[in-house]
């Protein structure tokens, strides 16, 4: 959360565990802010095509985007965007040999070069936030495994392609189709693994703003994004935005594959962790989230003065309605920045007229316009999935 | 050249929305090193041998502390449902190493003097 300030605990503790936890690519650190550690990461400017990256994982590549990103604009560069494989990618793609075979339940298979899919229909652009399930996943208390990211596993992008229901009409939807199932080049490395492979339902497939991309901010996607085409769903978690895309393959009945069926699931209710055997669901749409992008934790405003904070939020899978600061037993609206469309991130701002003293535990707390609130409370869950309770901070007056 | 089938896919499907406005050139990258700097700690040799050819090092050391229990089920995992090729004799012994680093890990930051 802090990256670029340095705390003397995380120096210390950095000193503690140089022998260690040895960064990889290591030269700067940035303390995520992990609740009980291991909080430091390295950075690094090294990947291709990515700027300056807090690394989480070199193979197969996790990179995480630094808070400090967001702290302009909606749109987050391709150099800074955040970077998750389940599996290794190919670090070489083909264009011209490149085939999108579209399957399964359709009324004549096809295999498609990428200038059929460009072909395919209407070139369409949804400017939108990709973010990862885990996001914020290593500030769950209690912990949990996994990927742990601080909350640096999204970004909002303009995605450039054609609709994936013009691609599904080169084949033809059969009858009793239920979802549609997408898998890309990133294939495990031993037999017998599961491929990650994902499906979204057949009402969602057929959405007008459900892409098959090709653009990512006007440029071309990178390898690292998922090159030459991947999978758009707006409101959607990141997961179901499969990359590199090469198979489309249309289900009839449920999915039953490793990555719908056995991970990427949440509760359907409240649960701690000592419950066992507990119904689950695909984790799907994503809630509406803030965050205060113009201070970090533990920074010093001026007491006596005006102070302006600033930050973006997000509606979800709902365009964002409202965004409220809130204190302990206090809260002041926000002013929204231009509306970039339902799925954008949407800068927030307010003046508060003058620093009295110390603003302890402050938020912002995000609502979009179905009613969704983001919480007071964590919603955990074992693994660490679609947190979205109010992210707090506390800056000191001097 | 390179728009040349653009182009032909143009002419093959006039009638469509919009002529395809976009070329696709060949992509490659080459990622950094992945250098296995695991902490020196008894099993090390273990974990490089069943561990790190799929992964980075770094996913087993940024976890949150948890208990022995927890690292044997994540090991298991890997070999179940990854289908890792783990030696299985070489379990209790990966499984130590990631406790001691774990313990190492959440040592004092200064040794006391001995």
């Amino acid at each position: 959360m802090s990256e670029g300030r340095l705390t003397r605990r995380a120096l210390i503790a950095g000193v503690g565990t140089t022998a260690l936890a040895a960064p990889v690519l290591g030269q700067k650190l940035v303390d995520l802010g992990l609740p009980g550690g291991p909080s430091l990461r390295p950075t690094t400017p090294t990947f291709p095509g990515k700027g300056e990256m807090i690394v989480q994982r070199v193979n197969a590549p996790v990179l995480e985007t630094p808070m400090s990103v967001f702290r302009e604009g909606v749109i987050t560069p391709n150099d800074r965007f955040f970077v998750r494989w389940n599996w290794p990618m190919p670090t070489s793609v083909k264009a011209g040999e490149h085939r999108v075979a579209v399957g399964g339940a359709v009324k004549q298979a096809v295999s498609l070069t990428l200038d059929e899919i460009a072909a395919a229909g209407e070139h369409v652009s949804v400017v939108a936030i990709n973010q990862c399930a885990g996001n914020g996943r290593g500030l769950s208390q209690p912990r949990v495994t996994g990927t742990q990211w601080g909350n640096g596993a999204m970004g909002c992008a303009k995605w450039t392609g054609v609709r994936l229901k013009d691609v599904l009409a080169k084949a033809g939807v059969a009858a009793g189709a239920t979802r549609v199932r997408f898998a890309g080049l990133d294939v495990p490395l031993v037999d017998g693994a599961p491929q990650f492979i994902k499906s979204i339902p057949m009402n969602i497939a057929m959405r007008d703003d459900v892409l098959v991309a090709w653009g990512m901010n006007d440029e071309p996607l990178s390898i690292l994004h998922g090159f030459p085409l991947r999978i758009v769903v707006p409101g959607w978690f990141s997961t179901y935005w499969v990359k590199m895309l090469s198979t489309i393959e249309v289900l009839r009945g449920e999915d039953d594959s490793y990555y719908v069926a056995k991970t990427y699931r949440v509760p359907t209710g409240p649960v701690t962790p000592e419950d066992k055997d507990f119904p689950t669901v695909p984790i799907t749409t994503m809630p509406p989230r803030a965050f205060i992008t113009s201070h970090a934790d533990g920074g010093v405003v001026a007491k006596g003065k005006p102070l302006v904070l600033e930050g973006i939020a997000m509606g979800g899978d709902a365009a964002l309605e409202r965004v409220d600061l809130v204190g302990d037993g206090w809260e002041v609206p926000c002013t929204l920045g231009p509306d970039e469309g339902p799925y954008a991130f949407r800068r927030w701002s307010v003046t508060l007229p003058q620093v009295s003293g110390d603003l302890a535990d402050i938020g912002v707390r995000a609502k979009n316009v179905t009613g969704a609130v983001q919480p007071d409370q964590l919603a955990w869950n074992p693994s660490g999935y679609a947190r979205n309770v109010i992210e707090r901070i506390t800056l000191r007056a001097k | 050249m390179k728009r040349a089938p653009a182009l032909l896919a143009l002419l093959l499907l006039a009638g469509c929305d919009r002529a395809p406005q976009v070329t696709f050139a060949d992509a490659a990258i080459t990622l950094p090193d992945d250098p296995a700097q695991l902490p020196d700690l008894p099993g090390r040799e273990a974990v490089i041998a069943n561990c790190t050819a799929c992964h980075s090092p770094s996913m087993m050391l940024q976890q949150p502390e948890i208990p022995r229990k927890k690292w044997e089920s994540i090991v298991g995992k890997m070999a179940e449902v990854y289908m890792a090729p783990i030696d299985q004799a070489a379990v209790p012994e990966i499984v130590d190493y990631l406790m001691a680093a774990q313990a190492a890990r959440s040592a004092p930051d200064v040794a006391p003097a001995s």
